[in-house]
């Protein structure tokens, strides 16, 4: 009968909202029935688009970067999917609060319901879009290596990412109005600083500007397993690391602004 | 008045000194050139920045509503009926003060809360069943019984924006008021629909106040205050400057 959301206080926000998946898988999936609807392909159109682009941008880009296009491909359509979620995250992440008044001045949930809603339908959209790395992959004659297993448990830790991501900005954004065009422009920018598109080796001596990117770590926690390029430990350390201090910080601003949100909207 | 069944389990609402401040940032108070000019200079413009106006909507408020409470908050407009009601139902966490309460919140502020246009009638059911918490299975039974209330029959497979106004208010109605809740704010009494629906509206609303251990209704009809309540609460500039027990209450609501 009841899931807590009425016992939830600036402590236990996060923890309360993120276990009621029942209110924000709900609310995710219905976000992605109504984009669709009426739709032949539904969601699937996230499938074919990103196939488009994959295949366009690795035909260009392999050339402009003399890249074997079979190795180039399924790295090129890993990085973009994974970079497409994370872009997602951080640019949703700015209207979670904004985005969801109408609720939050009605109805007492846990704030972070809103944000996982987000962050789930993001990671829908991820899903929808893995089989292009699949497709990527036979094509090119890869096969997937042992560390495969490794794949689940990152996809799982960039889900949990989007929810941290949220939370900050959405308390940013809810505040200061202007931080969400400065967040987008940043976005664009760092999309041409994170190997997405290149790798870090063509960098040479200025690999740094990659390895010092956690949004790279993010992505080659995912991007090596799949690929069977060598796992760095160092990438998923950044991952974790990264993490835990997303939350620590996000569950600061919980307890010290959960109960002025509302007022801010 | 009160029934005096005060053991810990049962509902009650104890306020103390309750205060709330809505702050308003202008357009250049909420923006970030604001609060990064005002680290730069310091001084003057920060504490501007610190003391930007705010409307006192609620001011010191203390009571104690108890089981079999039904109090009718009355007041002009903008006495702060509503805001009250708000931070009843948790919306609002009180900027000063303390706020205790004990039992399941219900609250029908908004009719059409969540509705969503695009969905059908029964996607709209189940959505609004999930944001009150309840899980699928409940939401499943309680379906058939909102949907003969409406009476909306296969409409309801229909989106929601293809329905005349008064059927979506009749949607909203029955969803609304498909609740249960040991506490029950309400913001004014709701009337629906034609003669015939309206009248069956007004026997579900009835019993469903009279399930409610407590309820809080912000109205503007006196003869309402008169007939439901047993204690009324007159609001003015946030402030309660009345607050009498109503003898003549009669015990069943219409």
């Amino acid at each position: 009968m009841t899931n807590g959301s009425t016992t939830h206080n600036e402590r236990n926000d996060l923890f309360i909202g993120m276990r009621a998946s029942q209110i924000w898988g709900t609310l995710g999936w219905h976000d992605i029935r109504q984009r669709y609807r009426r739709s032949f392909l539904g969601p699937f159109w996230f499938t074919l688009s990103t196939l488009i682009m994959v295949v366009v941008l690795g035909e260009l880009y392999s050339t402009l970067l003399q890249q074997e296009i079979t190795n180039y491909l399924p790295y090129l359509a890993v990085g973009l999917v994974i970079w497409q979620y994370l872009a997602s995250s951080v640019n949703e992440g700015c209207t979670s609060f904004i985005g969801s008044a109408y609720l939050i001045n009605q109805i007492r949930l846990p704030l972070t319901v809103h944000v996982c809603r987000i962050a789930w339908r993001n990671f829908v959209i991820l899903l929808h879009s893995l089989p292009v790395v699949v497709i990527m992959l036979i094509a090119s004659g890869h096969w997937p290596s042992p560390a495969f297993f490794l794949v689940p448990l990152a996809l799982f830790l960039l889900l949990l990412h989007g929810v941290w991501i949220g939370v900050v900005l959405g308390m940013f954004c809810a505040r200061f109005r202007d931080i969400s065009q400065i967040v987008t422009n940043l976005v664009q920018v760092a999309f041409f600083f994170t190997p997405v598109m290149w790798s870090p080796e063509i960098l040479k001596d200025r690999a740094w500007v990659a390895t010092c990117n956690p949004l790279y770590h993010l992505i080659e926690i995912v991007r090596a397993p799949i690929i069977g390029r060598p796992i760095h430990f160092e990438s998923w350390v950044w991952s974790v690391g990264f993490l835990i201090i997303g939350f620590g910080f996000a569950q600061y601003l919980m307890q010290r602004y959960r109960n002025r949100v509302p007022y801010w909207l | 008045m009160f029934p005096t069944g005060c053991d810990p389990l049962s509902a009650s609402i104890i306020a103390r000194d309750v205060s709330v401040e809505f702050p308003i940032y202008e357009n250049s108070h909420r923006s970030l050139k604001k609060a990064v000019f005002n680290l730069s200079t310091g001084g003057k413009i920060g504490q501007d920045a610190k003391h930007h106006s705010v409307v006192r909507a609620l001011d010191g408020l203390n009571f104690d509503f108890q089981e079999g409470a039904r109090v009718g908050l009355v007041g002009h407009n903008g006495s702060g009926k509503s805001t009250l009601l708000r931070v009843l139902s948790g919306v609002y966490a009180p900027v000063h003060g303390d706020l205790k309460i004990q039992g399941k919140v219900a609250s029908i502020l908004d009719v059409s809360m969540g509705l969503d246009p695009d969905a059908t009638g029964f996607e709209n059911i189940y959505l609004r069943g999930i944001l009150d918490g309840l899980t699928p299975a409940t939401i499943r039974n309680k379906t058939d019984e909102i949907a003969d209330f409406t009476d909306l029959g296969d409409f309801l497979n229909l989106p929601v924006r293809t329905y005349s106004s008064g059927m979506v208010l009749r949607l909203a109605f029955a969803i609304s008021t498909s609740i249960d809740a040991d506490i029950l704010i309400m913001d004014e009494w709701l009337n629906v629909g034609d003669a015939e629906f309206s009248a069956k509206a007004a026997v579900r609303l009835g019993s469903l106040v009279d399930k409610a251990s407590i309820l809080v209704i912000a109205t503007h009809d006196p003869n309402l205050v008169a007939k439901i309540c047993n204690r009324r609460i007159h609001l003015q500039h946030g402030r309660i400057i009345e607050d009498e027990i109503i003898s003549t209450a009669a015990r069943k609501s219409i």
